[in-house]
């Protein structure tokens, strides 16, 4: 089919006293220099590309078999190896290809009517056409070189992150050992040893306590992420890294899970999540290596039940800690119950982030206000 | 709207002025003794009318209906509440007539009872803080008026309970008290400048708290982060061909930053395999956090972190002397490594440092000729010459800003935030207002004009860092931006207030060939 197509405009090129391309009895064109070069034509493409999707893409595909499956006389090993390596370089190659070609094909009728005046003109436009097309090229390139600068950027981010986040976990282990030792010493160890096991808390206090520091350290960065990622470029990554707490185990850590999951646990990498080809090469190589030391960090530290200790601030501590000041300060122990209302209550007050940050944004223009008086009034 | 909102700040001026006209009998002369006690009458005539306690924010849930009538004779004695502090008074004719941002505002008092309530109190314990700051530093100083004012304002709020404008209030009240009492005396004023120097940090706190408001903080908001991580962007585009790189670190504190460097640099792909880095940490005498003992404790811990990723990786200090000056010839350097100054100067985390160690270490610094000088330091505003009250306002303005961004970083988490502001906030806070009371108008400059003109070079920041800063923030609230100001800075901020700011430096080029 290919040939038997292609045969009358190549006849006719051959015709219009061309010298510089010569037609072989397959269809190829073939230039007259010394070294013949071949001349990629649209349908010589085409049957190249449908060979290499046969062959299971261009990482697969060798000129070899690319060779046996298009069977045209006359390609070469050489005239292959060359084509496939441009082939895997990218799509820019042949699109410029294409396009060219398609302006070569638009009107084969005129071609062959003047073939001489108008491939001048054809070249003509060509070159124009390649101006603009470098241009724009060029442009998509620049566009495009950013946009994997920036996701190589948060993949580099991400991996700080945990990295931090590990290096912040064998400080808080040493300050958990430091302070079960000193718990040990004390006579609180009695109360010490009833959280032992019992995540729901004997003593209200300090549950009251551990539900401050715990419950938002996991939640707030997902929705953020979520509002983040969807106004930009990198939506479908944000979605996909979702699926995972990304930043979990730099979150504070007196909940027993958390820990668990942290050193030890396998995690899925968020990128592998129904994610397309494109985006799977630049990700997470170096992934392994940093849950290893995730695991050796969690190896360090004490059990975890250890790990209630460290949230509590000053109320087990009791009378030592309190000074001039910080009988001020000193928190009131609730009972649980008393806590949920207590955030229930926030809740109703601020129904929506969107509130809370109005709210917020309320107090700054106020003492901007204020600064001005002060400002002004030496001069007053 | 623009109307409207000229409209409504003009009614706003005449009722000031109203006032004006109606208390202008107490208002021009409150210099004298008697006078103070006029005011300080007035001031328990003006409070019973207002229950106070059923303007915290649980009651409101509860009385929500009685609100508006509450509210307007909260305005009616918006008015009285400025008269203890004349100057004020009379700033305010010419406060309402300059911008919309401040005209917007007064469409928010008058808009929305609940919020209302919450604002009037806001700009209420504004306007005393101001009164009291004015009190104590200027032309009519009166220490009574001043130590009245605060005992009012001690009722008013609680650093623990409140909204942030209460909280933020209690630690200025705080802190002034401490004024206050500190400038009674000679002897007093000790304790402050020990709070300058930051000791109070190391003092004050469990060092578990001390850990534990550290990660809040970390996960609260992206500047801890935002400082080393831009730092570390920078050293990591500086030394990509090197194969040893040696940073001094000015204050190393738990050595956080140090994580994420030794994993980007084991995981670099181009460029010669993994460089070995060495950091040397600057430690000092005494105790707390920033003692030798602490130092050695973060370098055992690199150590061991570097190991467990496979970074080539040594540490050693450098003793400063018991005045903190660097002595660069103190410093072990040996030829070839690629030297990196890294200078993170009050983080939020971080204790003061005064200016004369700062410039002492700089300066040396700029002796060694390093290839890069990172430096993070918290933005500091021109301050004019407004006096105290003026900055005291500005640091009031900083602070809130501060304390908006954990809010909304949190917002459901009050406790969570009070341990940050105790641990961290308050002590700084106090910290602050000493050092610009004592400073007796004198203005500081920031540290980047600093390298600047002492010679060092500025550096472009590059995309990846501009991007990587903005990805960050992305993970946290949007009220958070980061700008990049004159090519070589990268300015975070909260809403309309800069709050920190990343720069990088390199020695000038005719020392490059030395090196």
């Amino acid at each position: 089919m290919f040939q038997q197509h292609k045969k009358p405009s190549s006849m006719n090129s051959h015709e219009s006293h061309r010298p510089m391309c010569v037609q072989g009895d397959s269809g190829l064109v073939l230039t007259t220099d010394p070294k013949p070069r071949l001349r990629w034509t649209v349908e010589l493409h085409e049957r190249f590309v449908d060979a290499v999707t046969q062959l299971g893409g261009p990482d697969k595909a060798t000129p070899k078999t690319i060779m046996r499956v298009m069977g045209v006389k006359g390609l070469t090993l050489y005239h292959l190896k060359s084509h496939l390596q441009k082939f895997r370089l990218g799509k820019q190659p042949h699109k410029e290809f294409n396009d060219h070609s398609i302006k070569d094909h638009a009107s084969p009728l005129d071609l062959q009517r003047n073939s001489a005046s108008s491939s001048g003109i054809i070249g003509r436009s060509m070159n124009d056409n390649n101006y603009h097309m470098v241009d724009a090229i060029r442009m998509q390139m620049e566009v495009q070189r950013r946009l994997h600068e920036q996701l190589e950027v948060q993949k580099h981010l991400q991996l700080r992150i945990e990295a931090q986040g590990k290096y912040m976990q064998s400080i808080l282990e040493k300050a958990c050992q430091t302070l079960a030792g000193e718990n040990n010493m004390a006579a609180a160890a009695g109360s010490y040893k009833g959280n032992i096991g019992n995540n729901q808390g004997v003593n209200p206090a300090d549950m009251g306590n551990l539900k401050d520091f715990n419950s938002p350290l996991n939640f707030p960065s997902f929705q953020d992420l979520n509002i983040y990622g969807s106004g930009d470029h990198l939506d479908q990554l944000q979605h996909n890294s979702l699926d995972r707490p990304p930043l979990d185990h730099h979150s504070f850590m007196p909940n027993n899970d958390s820990i668990n999951c942290m050193g030890s646990k396998k995690r899925p990498s968020p990128y592998n999540n129904g994610n397309s080809s494109g985006k799977s090469p630049l990700i997470w190589s170096d992934d392994l290596r940093l849950q290893d030391l995730g695991t050796a960090a969690s190896c360090l530290g004490p059990q975890d039940d250890h790990q209630i200790q460290i949230a509590p601030p000053s109320i087990e501590r009791g009378t030592d800690q309190i000074e001039s000041i910080s009988d001020i300060y000193e928190s009131k122990p609730m009972i649980q119950g008393d806590e949920k209302k207590f955030e229930a209550g926030n809740k109703l007050e601020k129904p929506s982030p969107r509130r809370a940050a109005m709210g917020s944004e309320r107090m700054n223009p106020m003492i901007n206000a204020g600064v001005r008086q002060g400002r002004n009034s030496p001069f007053g | 709207m623009t109307e409207l909102l000229m409209l409504s700040s003009a009614m706003e001026l005449e009722l000031e002025l109203d006032l004006d006209l109606d208390l202008s009998g107490c208002s021009t002369e409150t210099t004298s003794t008697t006078n103070t006690a006029i005011s300080a009458d007035q001031w328990y005539d003006w409070c019973p009318v207002v229950d106070w306690e059923a303007l915290a924010p649980t009651d409101q849930l509860a009385g929500g209906g009685d609100f508006h009538e509450l509210i307007e004779s909260m305005m009616e004695d918006d008015g009285d509440m400025d008269s203890p502090s004349p100057p004020i008074e009379e700033a305010s004719n010419s406060c309402y007539t300059t911008t919309s941002s401040q005209s917007t505002d007064v469409m928010m008092l008058e808009e929305g009872a609940a919020s209302n309530g919450e604002d009037s109190k806001g700009l209420r314990l504004v306007h005393l803080l101001m009164a009291a700051a004015e009190a104590l530093t200027g032309a009519n100083k009166s220490r009574d008026l001043a130590r009245v004012i605060l005992v009012r304002l001690k009722e008013l709020v609680s650093p623990t309970d409140g909204t942030n404008m209460e909280r933020l209030a209690a630690y200025f009240t705080e802190a002034l008290q401490g004024l206050l009492e500190g400038a009674g005396g000679v002897n007093n004023s000790k304790h402050l400048i020990g709070n300058g120097n930051g000791s109070h940090r190391d003092h004050g706190h469990h060092p578990t708290d001390v850990i534990a408001a550290f990660q809040l903080l970390q996960d609260m908001s992206p500047y801890v982060k935002f400082g080393h991580f831009t730092a570390n962007q920078a050293i990591l585009e500086a030394v990509a061909h090197d194969r040893r790189i040696h940073i001094v670190d000015y204050d190393i504190m738990e050595g956080i930053q140090w994580a994420s460097l030794m994993q980007a640099l084991v995981s670099r792909k181009d460029g010669p395999p993994t460089p070995h880095l060495r950091i040397t940490a600057l430690s000092r005498g005494g105790c707390g956090r920033r003692s030798i003992g602490t130092v050695q404790e973060t370098g055992r811990r690199l150590t061991a972190f570097a190991s467990s990723i496979g970074q080539p990786f040594s540490f050693h200090q450098c003793r400063l002397d018991s005045d903190e000056t660097f002595r660069p010839s103190v410093l072990k350097l040996v030829k070839g490594e690629a030297l990196v100054i890294n200078c993170m100067l009050n983080l939020p985390h971080f204790s003061y440092r005064s200016p004369d160690s700062i410039s002492s270490f700089l300066s040396g610094a700029k002796t060694l000729n390093p290839r890069l000088v990172t430096l993070v330091e918290e933005e500091v505003r021109p301050a004019g010459d407004g006096g105290f009250v003026a900055r005291f306002m500005d640091s009031l303005y900083h602070y809130s800003a501060v304390y908006d961004s954990l809010e909304a970083g949190f917002p459901m988490q009050s406790r969570a935030r009070a341990l940050v502001e105790r641990v961290f906030l308050g002590p700084r806070i106090a910290g602050t207002l000493s050092r610009i009371y004592r400073a007796h108008g004198e203005v500081g400059c920031s540290w980047w004009e600093w390298l600047g003109a002492v010679g060092f070079k500025p550096m472009p920041v590059s995309f990846a860092n501009h991007c990587q800063a903005k990805l960050l923030l992305g993970l946290f609230n949007d009220g958070y931006r980061v700008e990049e100001v004159a090519n070589h800075r990268l300015v975070l901020g909260w809403k309309s207030r800069c709050l920190l700011s990343a720069s990088i430096w390199t020695s000038p080029p005719e020392s490059d060939f030395i090196n």
